[in-house]
């Protein structure tokens, strides 16, 4: 490690060793009982680390007592949350039950809409004939006697 | 509620309108907040306000924190981050990485630890310097050296990559200690011409 590269350690991390990165601790502590420069410019850095320390800031003393009493709004609760409550209401009045009711009938309705629109691939088993009025017309003409035809 | 449940725990409580659980992340979590808005925006009374629209939505917001993602503090610090961009934005206070940020610190506001003559004038030194660095910069120091997050967090919390971090709070440093330095030897000029 070189002095420099020491120096980008200080500025980086501070003068306290424990912020150090633990991978470079070893060859900072070498420096640091090798080179005197290096001593001095954690003495520096020491010096800005303690002045920085001695900056303290005002007591909030009336602070805490405003958060915690400042008027607290609805939450933004998630849609799934607010969904399920809506459908589940805390109270077990009757007059509620018609939610989960028409959520229970949802997959109903959808499938028979669905049903209608889509054959989903059912064949039709009418056989070509186009109504019940022709389907009746040609179940008459098979009970007909071959014999009542002729002649 | 004991006091002694997780966030975790704590913010499933929330998510069921339970206010006893918001008062002890109140509790819990206020400090750094406020502390940090202070250190960015550098006025009390801004403070106050951020320090409350931060806790408004952790109410309002409980069900969107993702503990897998990130620690509850991180996601607090980072609502407060923005908060505080959108209120400097606002106030037309300029949050351009290079550009200097003037932050409107009054005397009564900052205080030293320390009442000796030297340390006030080297705190009043360095509030002057920390407030005029550039808003990334100052941010990034105040996340890593106050907060105590580690770099990646703070990334995170600024939503920078972990280098542009590093790179913002190395110049941070580099800047206060040039001027504290910068200081200490006008103050031994001074001293050897006495």
């Amino acid at each position: 490690m070189t002095l420099d590269d020491f120096k980008h350690v200080l500025d980086t991390y501070g003068s306290s060793r424990n912020s150090w990165p633990q991978e470079i601790q070893d060859d900072c502590a070498k420096l640091l009982t090798e080179d005197a420069q290096a001593r001095a410019l954690l003495q520096s850095q020491h010096r800005l680390d303690a002045a920085l320390d001695s900056l303290t800031v005002p007591d909030f003393r009336d602070l805490e007592a405003h958060v915690m009493n400042q008027p607290l709004p609805p939450r933004d609760r998630a849609l799934v949350d607010r969904l399920v409550e809506w459908l589940l209401p805390d109270s077990t009045s009757l007059s509620e039950l018609w939610r989960p009711a028409m959520a229970a009938c949802v997959p109903l309705v959808f499938g028979i809409v669905l049903g209608n629109y889509f054959s989903f691939g059912v064949v039709d088993e009418t056989n070509g004939f186009e109504n019940w009025d022709d389907e009746l017309l040609m179940i008459s003409f098979a009970d007909v006697d071959q014999g009542q035809l002729e002649l | 509620m004991t006091g002694e449940e997780t966030d975790e725990e704590l913010m499933l409580a929330v998510c069921d309108g339970d206010q006893s659980a918001y008062r002890i992340l109140v509790k819990r979590h206020l400090t750094s907040i406020s502390h940090y808005a202070f250190r960015l925006l550098g006025n009390q009374r801004d403070t106050e306000d951020i320090s409350q629209e931060v806790f408004l939505r952790l109410w309002t917001n409980a069900s969107k924190w993702q503990p897998e993602k990130a620690r509850l503090s991180t996601w607090l610090h980072r609502i407060a981050h923005n908060l505080c961009i959108d209120f400097m934005r606002k106030h037309g206070r300029t949050v351009i990485d290079d550009e200097p940020t003037k932050l409107d610190i009054r005397d009564e506001d900052y205080t030293s630890s320390e009442q000796e003559p030297d340390t006030d004038d080297r705190t009043q030194r360095l509030n002057s310097a920390l407030s005029t660095l550039p808003e990334n910069q100052r941010s990034a120091l105040m996340l890593c050296h106050y907060a105590g997050f580690s770099n990646k967090e703070a990334a995170a919390i600024m939503n920078v990559s972990v280098k542009a971090l590093e790179s913002n709070i190395a110049r941070a440093r580099r800047t206060l200690k040039d001027l504290l330095e910068e200081n200490d030897t006008m103050r031994g000029d001074t001293e050897t011409i006495g």
